[in-house]
């Protein structure tokens, strides 16, 4: 994506930063002004992954608990047990 | 750089097909290549021992989603290596303690299996101290280039493989590392989604 001929221009920073923000959720992206400076840019960045790291946390809790409740003998435990075979 | 070019030996359902045309991202990690290795990592989950399921289920999103994404990305090396250190350093302890129960109730063990044993400890044991290095974080980061703002420490330690990163470089991995985490959100959200209609 980007050449390293040395020295990184600053066009490639800030084209790789806008990127960054295109990935942003919505609302983030309409509170932050479209020429924000990259330090703000990079801390909604790090709060962005930090939820999303702690989604896949609450996640992992919500399947641990479902997946122990597959050990149930109902037909729909049945059916996602055999999914996961 | 294809990732789809590896065989899908069972496609559990139809839903990794529903979950990918839920959201249009780019094809970094494939959702069928995600959903593939996550509901296998799932199944060893499932049929495993039922206890810290939550952190099993949490390493092995990490893990198949390092997978799908491949090993030309930074960051899907770095969880790889760790995830593999984690692996070695579990075997390395487990067969460290088969080892010790083996010597205390073989009693006077025959001399020549000793060697044979001791030999092998000691090269698990180097395996460990190199698992515990790798697991732990890079000691000295790359000093922070000119222009760089202070805010990319805090990413540098979020993003896996961060630490050692040019500015630029980190600056792609984690474009490429946010997509990816998103579609194992939303991956997961449908299997939780999937899984407590009952």
């Amino acid at each position: 994506m980007s050449s390293r001929r040395g020295r990184i221009t600053d066009e490639e920073i800030n084209e790789l930063i806008s990127k960054l923000q295109a990935l942003l959720p919505e609302s983030s992206r309409r509170r932050t002004a479209s020429r924000s400076s990259a330090s703000k840019l990079l801390k909604e960045t790090c709060g962005y992954i930090k939820s999303l790291h702690q989604e896949v946390d609450d996640l992992s809790d919500r399947l641990s608990e479902l997946m122990s409740t597959l050990d149930d003998a109902s037909p729909q435990a049945e059916i996602i047990r055999s999914l996961l075979r | 750089m294809d990732a789809k070019g590896a065989p899908l030996p069972t496609q559990p359902s139809p839903n990794p097909s529903r979950l990918a045309s839920g959201s249009a991202s780019a094809a970094d990690a494939p959702k069928p290549m995600l959903a593939f290795h996550f509901l296998r990592a799932l199944s060893r989950v499932h049929a495993g021992p039922a206890r810290r399921r939550t952190r099993t289920i949490s390493r092995a999103a990490y893990s198949s989603m390092a997978r799908a994404a491949g090993p030309r990305r930074a960051w899907s090396r770095a969880l790889l290596r760790q995830a593999q250190a984690r692996r070695s350093a579990t075997l390395a302890s487990r067969r460290t303690a088969v080892l010790v129960r083996r010597r205390v109730a073989a009693g006077p063990a025959p001399p020549l299996a000793l060697p044979r044993l001791t030999g092998r400890s000691s090269g698990s044991s180097g395996e460990t101290s190199a698992a515990r290095a790798a697991l732990l974080p890079p000691p000295s980061p790359a000093p922070r280039q000119a222009g760089e703002p202070a805010r990319s420490d805090a990413l540098r330690r979020l993003v896996p493989g961060g630490a050692g990163m040019e500015y630029c470089s980190l600056l792609e991995e984690t474009a490429d590392y946010v997509r990816c985490l998103r579609a194992q959100v939303q991956l997961m959200q449908g299997l939780a989604d999937l899984f407590s209609c009952q």
